[in-house]
């Protein structure tokens, strides 16, 4: 095999010690997260098939919500954006290359096929009012929240 | 599997040359065999082609890309399923590989290796002369 991943034999020294407690806490949180995703993340449990489902990381401000996806691989015909009250729905496809399929594959880590991906959002927005865009593989969509719903502070009165 | 799923974005153990303040990441890769040519293919998504740096130095390939951030401190997630940092990752070569000849391309998030086999790693078909 002329290519193989290339592990430093010895680990000298560390750049930061964690203590044990610290270091299986966090081993403990990735592994929470890892199935966290797997279960629950997009929709109805298409990750179990072990298929691409893009990660998100929603956000938002006073008005708007701002939804961010890795989607490498993708082209803008490749997905498909969708919004309904509060729900923001992604549909996409990532192609394999269809030379990987005939030739000999020595090592597989990345995820290609359909997938649909619910997004909750904290409110509703107005479908009018989203952009899209697609840049280097990380899909960037920003939602415009709808009046009533958009942060409002509530004063309360002193008797 | 378990192995498998840590691969997918762990923050870089040990032998990280922190270059600026926040996490590496390890990308996934896809590894195709073809007759001339390896094809490795990695999902650096957020980079662009003037952040990512790929080099051969004895025998070893190393793939770094440089991430804007885009999360910035302070914003009021709810949901954050990814971390965003840099991608580093090396492999080693074989000699059967030509590196005068590695090309790369980025685009759509992915990076695209070509590593061009030594003319004596390739296939070669041999005719069978018929002796009478």
């Amino acid at each position: 095999m002329p290519l193989i991943p290339w592990r430093k034999k010895t680990v000298t020294e560390q750049p930061k010690q964690l203590s044990p407690w610290e270091a299986f806490r966090s081993e403990l949180n990735r592994w929470f997260e890892d199935m966290e995703r797997e279960i629950f993340g997009g929709g109805f449990w298409p990750s179990a098939v072990g298929g691409f489902v893009p990660p998100v990381d929603v956000s938002e401000d006073e008005k708007h919500i701002v939804v961010r996806a890795e989607v490498p691989g993708l082209r803008p015909e490749d997905l498909e954006l969708s919004v309904s009250g509060n729900q923001l729905t992604l549909t996409g496809e990532k192609r394999e290359a269809r030379e990987s399929r005939s030739a000999g594959v020595y090592q597989s880590e990345c995820r290609y096929g359909r997938f649909v991906r619910l997004v909750e959002l904290p409110g509703a927005v107005d479908p009018e009012k989203v952009e899209a865009e697609l840049a280097n593989g990380v899909l960037t969509v920003k939602l415009t929240k709808l009046g009533e719903t958009a942060g409002r502070r509530i004063p309360i009165k002193v008797r | 599997m378990a192995d498998e799923k840590r691969m997918r974005r762990t923050p870089e153990e040990g032998h990280v040359e922190h270059l600026r303040q926040g996490v590496c990441y390890l990308p996934l890769v896809d590894i195709v065999e073809k007759a001339e040519e390896i094809i490795l293919k990695a999902d650096i998504p957020g980079t662009r082609p003037e952040n990512i740096d790929v080099n051969f130095e004895d025998g070893i390939l190393t793939i770094y890309a440089k991430v804007d951030p885009r999360q910035e401190p302070g914003t009021q997630y709810l949901l954050r399923e990814y971390g965003v940092g840099d991608y580093h990752r090396s492999f080693q070569v074989s000699e059967a590989i030509d590196a005068s000849r590695i090309t790369a391309e980025y685009a759509d998030g992915v990076l695209t290796l070509h590593l061009p086999k030594a003319e004596a790693a390739r296939p070669r078909k041999i005719p069978v002369q018929v002796s009478s």
